[in-house]
C-alpha cells in the first residue's frame, strides 16, 4: 500500500516555488507543479488500519490530505516523477516510520519505504527527465519513473 | 572468478591483476605476489573472506601506506631520503616536543590532550576527509563523513563524549567555465549536497557545527574536498582501553547490510565511470545517536574494556585491531543484517555505517544489554577474544578467515617512490596599482566567494545545541560577523557550570600558495591556524594541530614532490611553534579524467586544524571594533609578493612571489600579543588572510557597525612594498587588534620593541578610511562594504 | 530552601536535554533526565515531578513531521501529563518540544486535547539557527515570562518553527486572552501573527520555538557587550519557573 501525503493547497505555495527554482537552475521552465510524500508500507494491514496511519500518523492534520490512492492533481500537459531510494540504501524514514506504526497499531509493518512524487507541467518529457537527472535524483542511489497524467 | 580463486596461489602476474581488479581490492602486484608467498608457506589456498580481510587491512586507507613508506627525494643536485616520511616529520615533531599535556598522540581513533584545571578531563581531537564519496553522492558522502569521524571520538579510549564538529569543503568554482565529464556532478549540486548532508546530520545527532571553512578553485572541479572533524570531552582515567582475553565482542548501533561494500578500497583508487553504487551510502545519525547515548552511559559504569568503531574494512578492521593481540573468534551468522542477500564474506568486510565494537567481560552482559534496550539501540555477540593470537571467522560450518593476527598486522610489502620539486616560476614584479582604484578592488574583493559572507551555510546549521559555543562563526553586533575560532565551553560534558574552562579550535589552508611553495604553504597554514586561535584569546603555548594531506596521485613524483616539501614544513611550523601534531590522516588519488580525457589532479592541499585551551571563556575576545576612540593596532610586518593571495584571482598581476613566514619573529610577536590579551586590554582581534589587511579592517569594521579613520605610515614593511601589496597582499604573521582606550600605555608596554604600530582610531561614523603617509588610498561607506560581502553562497 | 524535582523528557536524539537540565540545576531545581521508555515501562512517573520541561532536539529524527512519533508515543500517557497540567505544575516545551505540546494537542489547550494548530517547515524551506529578538508580551499569564524586559534576545534553530492555527477564531481568542507570550520582532519563518511562543491560559504550561537554555549565561551571547551583562534572558524562564513552586 502506498499511502500519499500532500500539503493543501494553500499552504504549499513555499515547496512548490522551491521546487519550481530548482529546476529553472537545471534550465527546464515548470509552469505548475504539486509536491507530494510516499510512504510504501508493505503489511497485511486492513484498509482501515491503512486510513489510521494516513490520518492520525503521517498526515499533519492542519497542513496535509492523505490518500491511500494516487492523487490526481488538475495540471495540464503534466507528468508525475516518482522517486524513491534504490532498495540496496537503507531508508532511514522509512525505519524511523516502521517503528511508529508499530507504535500506533502494535504491529510492525515488513517494510516502509520513503519517496516523493512531482507533478510537474511543463514542455516536454524529455527536457523533464534530463533536470530531473541533474539535480532531483542521483542514480548511484535513487530510482525513479516518470509517468503522463 | 571461483576457478581463479580456488588457484591464486599459482596464478601468473597479468591473471593476478585481473583477479584484483575484479574483485575491487586495490593491490598492488608487490602485494598480491607476497600474499601468494604467504599462502604458499602456509600450504593451503587463501578462502575468499581472507583475501577481502587483507585488501581491507593493506588498502591505504588503512595502512597510509603512501605517507608512512620510504621516500626519495630530488631537488634539483639535492637527493634526501626517507624510510617513513610521516615518522620523520610529522611524528617527529611531535615526539622532539614532547609535551607532558599530550595524553595520548598517533596511536588511538585521536588524538588527546588535557584540557581545564581540573586534571580530569582530555580533549580529543580528529579530522578525516571523505572526498570520493562525496563527488559520487554529496548528501550521502557528507553524511557518512561526519558519522565516521563522530565514531572516532566515540571509539576514542574508552569513548568521549562529542562536543564540536567542524567542516572544511573545496568545491569548484560556482561560475566554473570548464565543461565538466559525463559522470561528473556540477559545483552548486555537490556543494547543496554536502552542505545539506553535513546539516542534517549533525543537527539531528545534537553536536555543534562550529568551526570550518569553504574554499572555491577549480582544481577541485572534479576533485571535491570534504574534511570533517570532531572533538570530544573524556575522563582522563577512560584514556586507556585493554581487550581482556575471554571478554566478549559485541557489536552495537546499525546493522549490517551490502550497502557497504568496498569503501575503504575505493578511497585508493581514482575515480571513473565503473564506480559503483555500493560504495555510497546514506547516514542514519538517529542511530548514531543512540549507540553515543548508550556509550556515554555505559563507559562511566564501566561495562567494557575496549570500544573502537566501524569505519573503513568494517568488522574486519574494527575486530582485528582490538583483538590484535588476542586474537578473535567471531561467528558472522550472529551478527543483525539489513537483509539476507548478502555473503559471509561481505558482513565481514562491509562498511555499513553507525556500528561500534565493544569489548566486554561476560559477566557485564546483562546490564549492557538492559542500557541497550532502554534506548532502543540494537546489539548483537559476534563472538569473543580468545587470547590465542588466531583470527577465526565462521558463518555457520563455513570457515571465512583462520589466520594468525600476525599476518594481517605484519610487514606490509612497501616500496621506495620517487619525489621531485616541482618547478614553478617566481616572478616578483611590482604590482601595478589597479584601475578602479582601492576601494573597488576592496569591495570586489570583498564579494570573492573565498572572502564573502559564510553565513548562509553557517545558518543551516545547528551550532549552538549544547549551550556550549561561546565563540561563535557569526558574532558582532549583529551576529553575523566572520568569527576565527571557534570557542566552546563543554558544559553538557562537564555538568560544571562552575568551571569556565574552554577550548578554541581553529584553521589553517593555504592551497594557493601550495600550488608555488608548499613548504610556505604547511608553515603559512600553521602560522594562520595559530594566529585564528589566538585572536579569540586562547592560550597558543599549548597550540596542539592536526594534520590533513589530500593530494593527487603518488605515482607522480612532483605530487610525492609537494608532500614531501609540505611534510618538511609541518615539521619546522610544529617545531617553531612549539605545537604538536597529535593526530592526522592522509588521502590521495583526489584526480580523474576531465572531459577530453586529460588526468585533472588536485593542487597539494593540507588543512591545519589546530586547538588550545581557553582559560576562562567568559573573557574570549571576539573580531568586531567595540568602541569609538578606541585604538586600532597592526601588529606584525607586511612582506612583498602576492603569490597565493585572492587579488591574484580578481586583477592579473605578474607577481607570485609568496612571502615567507619569519617563525622566530612571529613567536616573538604572538607571544607578547598573548600577554595583552590575557590582560584584558585587547577587546577586539582579528587575522590578516583571505583579501588581505583591507579585507579585514572592512570585516572587523561593519561587523561592529563602527567605521575607522586609519593611516598606515607606522605599519613595519619591507622596503620598496607597494600599496597593492600592503591592503591585499597576503604575507603571514600578521594581525589587527582593537585596544581599550583607557589601557593603551598598559597595551603598549607589553608590545615594547616589536613591530606593533598604532594606525588609527575607531569612529562613530560609518566610514572606513585608509591613508598611507600622503596618500589616500580609499575610503568606503561600511554599509556598501558589507552589502558586496554578504553573499548568498546557497 | 526546597530543591524542587525537574523531569526533563528524552527520547532518541532529544539533544538538549543535558543543558536544559543544567539551566534547571543552576536555578535551584533538582532536574532529572528521564527516557519515555522509562514512562512508558512505568518505572518512572510524571506525577512524582513538580516541573517538566520538553528540550530541544530531532527526538526520533523528526520523521514524519517535527516532534510528530514521541507524540505518539506519549498517547499511552496522556492521562498522567493532563494530570500534571491541570495540577498547574509548569510544563516548558522548548524547539522539539513546543512541537512535540503542540502535535499532542497540549497546546493550543483546548478541550480533549485535540491538535488545533501546527508548527510547520520554515518559509525558506529548510533549519535556520541565528540569534533573533523577541517581543514579550506583558499582559500574558505565562509565568516563565514573567518579569523579562519589553524586547528580548535568544537564539533559534529549527527547520519547522511556523505556527499556523486554522481556525481564526481560536486563534482569535487565543490572542484575546493573551496566550501569545512571545513574538518575533522580525518573522524569521512565516508563524501567524509573528507568534514564537504559546502559553495555557493558566500560564504554566508553556511551549517555545527559541531557546532559552541557550541564552541563560551572558557569555553565551555573540555580541560582546551584551555580554558583559549581569544577567542573560534565558536565565529568567528557568528561575521563574522554579520560583513559581518552591
Amino acid at each position: 500500500m502506498i499511502i500519499e501525503i500532500r500539503t493543501k493547497e494553500k499552504y504549499a505555495k513555499n515547496e512548490e516555488a522551491g521546487f519550481i527554482g530548482r529546476m529553472a537552475h537545471a534550465g527546464l521552465k515548470v509552469k505548475a507543479a504539486r509536491l507530494s510524500r510516499l510512504y510504501r508500507v508493505e503489511a497485511p494491514f486492513s484498509r482501515a488500519e491503512f486510513g489510521r496511519l494516513g490520518a492520525d500518523l503521517l498526515t499533519d492534520k492542519i497542513t496535509e490530505h492523505y490518500s491511500l490512492s494516487q492523487w490526481r492533481p488538475g495540471l495540464k500537459k503534466a507528468w508525475r516523477v516518482e522517486v524513491w531510494l534504490k532498495d540496496s540504501v537503507t531508508d532511514v524514514v522509512g525505519e524511523s516510520v516502521k517503528g511508529a506504526i508499530a507504535d500506533m497499531l502494535g504491529k510492525e509493518p515488513e517494510t516502509v519505504r520513503f519517496g516523493h512524487a512531482y507533478y510537474v507541467a511543463c514542455e516536454s518529457e524529455v527536457k523533464l527527465r534530463h533536470a530531473v537527472a541533474r539535480t532531483l535524483v542521483n542514480e548511484t542511489v535513487n530510482k525513479f519513473r516518470i509517468g503522463k497524467i | 572468478m571461483k576457478d581463479k580463486l580456488a588457484n591464486f596461489n599459482s596464478l601468473p602476474k597479468k591473471e593476478l591483476e585481473a583477479l584484483d581488479r575484479a574483485a575491487g581490492w586495490s593491490l598492488n602486484l608487490t602485494e598480491l605476489s607476497e600474499v601468494q608467498r604467504q599462502f604458499r608457506k602456509m600450504g593451503r589456498q587463501p578462502a575468499r573472506g581472507e583475501l577481502e580481510t587483507i585488501a581491507q587491512t593493506w588498502s591505504e586507507h588503512c595502512k597510509h601506506k603512501t605517507f608512512s613508506g620510504p621516500v626519495i627525494f630530488r631537488a634539483g643536485a639535492k637527493v634526501k631520503r626517507y624510510k617513513n616520511l610521516f615518522k620523520e616529520t610529522i611524528v617527529k615533531a611531535t615526539r622532539s616536543l614532547n609535551r607532558k599535556w599530550c595524553l595520548s598522540v598517533f596511536t588511538d581513533n585521536a588524538g588527546i590532550v588535557e584540557f581545564g584545571k581540573t586534571g580530569k578531563w582530555g580533549l580529543a581531537f580528529k579530522a578525516e576527509t571523505h572526498n570520493h564519496p562525496c563527488a559520487v553522492e554529496p548528501y550521502g558522502g557528507a553524511e557518512t563523513g561526519v558519522g565516521g569521524v563522530i565514531r572516532d571520538i566515540l571509539g576514542v579510549g574508552l569513548g568521549a563524549k562529542p562536543v564540536l564538529n567542524t567542516d572544511t569543503f573545496c568545491f569548484g568554482r560556482l561560475d566554473t567555465k570548464k565543461r565538466l565529464p559525463k559522470n561528473a556532478l556540477a559545483p552548486g549540486r555537490v556543494m547543496r549536497g554536502v552542505v545539506e548532508g553535513v546539516r542534517d546530520y549533525g543537527n539531528r545527532i545534537g553536536i555543534p557545527t562550529a568551526a570550518g571553512g569553504l574554499y572555491f578553485d577549480d582544481g577541485y572541479l572534479l576533485n571535491p574536498l570534504v574534511y570533517v572533524g570532531c572533538a570530544g570531552l573524556i575522563p582522563v582515567d577512560k584514556i586507556g582501553k585493554r581487550v581482556i582475553p575471554g571478554d566478549l565482542i559485541v557489536s552495537i548501533g546499525g546493522r549490517t547490510g551490502r550497502d557497504g561494500i568496498h569503501g575503504a578500497t575505493f578511497s585508493s583508487a581514482n575515480i571513473d565511470e565503473e564506480t559503483t553504487a555500493s560504495a555510497v551510502q546514506i547516514g542514519h545519525a538517529v542511530n548514531e545517536k543512540k549507540a553515543l547515548d548508550v556509550l556515554m552511559r555505559a563507559r562511566d559504569l564501566g561495562l567494557y574494556n575496549a570500544v573502537t568503531d566501524c569505519g573503513a574494512g568494517g568488522f574486519s578492521s574494527a575486530i582485528g585491531e582490538l583483538g590484535s593481540e588476542t586474537g578473535a573468534r567471531v561467528r558472522l551468522d550472529k551478527a543483525l543484517l539489513k537483509d539476507t542477500r548478502i555473503e559471509p564474506w561481505e558482513i565481514w568486510v562491509s562498511e555499513s555505517q553507525e556500528r561500534m565494537i565493544l569489548s566486554v567481560p561476560k559477566a557485564k552482559l546483562r546490564r549492557l544489554a538492559a542500557i541497550l534496550d532502554a534506548e532502543n539501540c540494537e546489539y548483537c555477540v559476534l563472538g569473543e577474544f580468545p587470547g590465542d593470537g588466531r583470527l577465526l571467522v565462521t558463518h555457520g560450518e563455513e570457515r571465512i578467515v583462520d589466520l594468525p593476527m600476525a599476518f594481517l598486522h605484519g610487514g606490509v610489502p612497501n616500496f621506495e617512490k620517487p619525489a621531485e620539486a616541482r618547478k614553478v616560476k617566481i616572478s616578483c614584479k611590482p604590482p601595478a596599482a589597479p584601475k578602479g582604484g582601492y576601494a573597488k578592488v576592496l569591495a570586489d574583493l570583498l564579494a570573492h566567494p573565498n572572502v564573502c559572507s559564510r553565513h548562509s551555510v553557517i545558518t543551516q546549521y545547528d551550532h549552538e545545541v549544547q549551550g556550549g559555543t561561546v565563540g561563535k562563526p557569526l558574532q558582532g553586533r549583529y551576529g553575523d560577523g566572520p568569527g576565527d575560532a571557534a570557542v566552546i565551553w563543554p558544559q553538557a560534558a562537564t555538568l560544571d557550570l562552575k568551571d569556565f574552562s574552554g577550548f578554541a579550535v581553529a584553521h589553517g589552508f593555504a592551497p594557493a600558495v601550495g600550488r608555488i611553495d608548499p613548504y610556505q604553504m604547511a608553515l603559512h597554514s600553521i602560522d594562520e591556524a595559530v594566529r585564528n586561535l589566538l585572536c579569540s584569546g586562547a592560550d597558543i603555548s599549548r597550540t596542539a594541530i592536526l594534520d590533513n594531506f589530500c593530494a593527487a596521485s603518488p605515482r607522480d613524483p612532483r605530487v610525492m614532490g609537494d608532500l614531501v616539501l609540505a611534510a618538511e614544513g609541518c615539521y619546522d611550523g610544529a617545531m617553531a611553534y612549539g605545537a604538536p601534531f597529535i593526530s592526522g590522516k592522509d588521502s590521495f588519488y583526489n584526480q580523474s579524467r576531465d572531459a577530453d580525457g586529460k588526468e585533472y589532479p588536485i593542487p597539494i592541499s593540507l588543512l591545519i586544524s589546530a586547538t588550545a585551551p581557553v582559560e576562562d571563556v567568559r573573557r574570549s575576545v571576539t573580531m568586531n571594533f567595540k568602541e569609538p576612540g578606541n585604538p586600532v593596532f597592526l601588529a606584525g610586518v607586511s612582506l612583498r609578493g602576492m603569490g597565493g593571495a585572492v587579488y591574484g584571482e580578481i586583477i592579473a598581476c605578474a607577481n607570485n612571489a609568496v612571502a615567507p613566514l619569519d617563525m622566530k619573529a612571529a613567536v616573538k610577536l604572538y607571544s607578547a600579543i598573548a600577554r595583552a590579551m590575557r590582560s584584558g586590554c585587547v577587546v577586539a582581534a582579528h587575522d590578516v588572510s583571505q583579501g588581505g589587511l583591507a579585507v579585514t579592517l572592512a570585516e572587523m569594521a561593519f561587523s561592529g557597525g563602527l567605521g575607522a579613520e586609519l593611516d598606515l605610515t607606522g605599519a613595519s614593511r619591507e622596503d620598496g612594498l607597494t600599496p597593492v601589496e600592503l591592503l591585499f597582499g597576503e604575507s603571514p604573521a600578521r594581525l589587527v587588534l582593537e585596544v581599550d582606550k583607557s589601557r593603551e600605555t598598559e597595551f603598549l608596554r607589553l608590545v615594547k620593541g616589536l613591530p606593533v604600530a598604532e594606525i588609527g582610531r575607531v569612529n562613530e561614523e560609518p566610514e572606513l578610511s585608509v591613508h598611507d603617509g600622503g596618500e589616500a588610498l580609499f575610503s568606503s561607506d561600511i554599509g556598501a562594504l558589507k552589502a558586496s560581502w554578504k553573499k548568498e553562497l546557497i | 530552601m526546597k530543591r524542587p524535582k525537574a523531569i526533563v523528557l528524552r527520547g532518541t536524539a532529544t539533544n538538549c536535554d543535558i543543558e536544559t537540565a543544567n539551566s534547571f540545576r543552576y536555578t535551584g531545581a533538582e532536574p532529572e533526565l528521564v527516557h519515555i521508555n522509562q514512562l512508558l515501562a512505568g518505572e518512572k512517573k510524571v506525577l512524582d515531578y513538580d516541573l517538566m520541561a520538553f528540550p530541544g532536539g530531532f527526538s526520533y529524527g523528526d520523521d514524519i513531521s517535527a516532534g510528530k512519533i514521541y507524540a505518539v508515543k506519549m498517547a499511552k500517557l496522556a492521562k498522567d501529563f493532563e494530570r500534571f497540567i491541570k495540577d498547574r505544575r509548569p510544563v516548558i516545551g522548548i524547539c522539539n518540544g513546543f512541537q512535540i505540546l503542540v502535535k499532542t494537542g497540549f497546546l493550543p489547550e483546548n478541550r480533549g486535547n485535540a491538535q488545533v494548530a501546527t508548527l510547520y517547515t520554515n518559509d525558506c524551506g529548510h533549519f535556520l539557527a541565528k540569534w533573533i529578538k523577541l517581543k514579550v508580551n506583558p499582559k500574558s499569564p505565562c509565568i516563565f515570562t514573567k518579569g523579562l524586559p519589553a524586547e528580548i534576545e535568544l537564539p533559534m534553530a529549527h527547520g519547522e518553527g511556523k505556527f499556523i492555527m486554522e481556525d481564526k477564531a481560536r486563534l482569535a481568542a487565543l490572542v484575546k486572552s493573551e496566550l501569545h507570550a512571545l513574538t518575533y520582532v522580525e518573522n524569521p519563518n512565516g508563524s501567524m501573527l509573528d507568534i514564537a511562543g504559546i502559553t495555557n491560559a493558566a500560564g504554566t504550561c508553556f511551549g517555545l520555538m527559541p531557546h532559552p537554555e541557550r541564552n541563560f549565561f551572558p557569555w553565551q551571547n555573540p555580541d560582546r557587550p551584551a555580554a558583559r551583562a549581569a544577567e542573560a534572558a534565558g536565565f529568567q524562564f528557568f528561575r521563574n519557573a522554579v520560583e513559581y513552586v518552591r
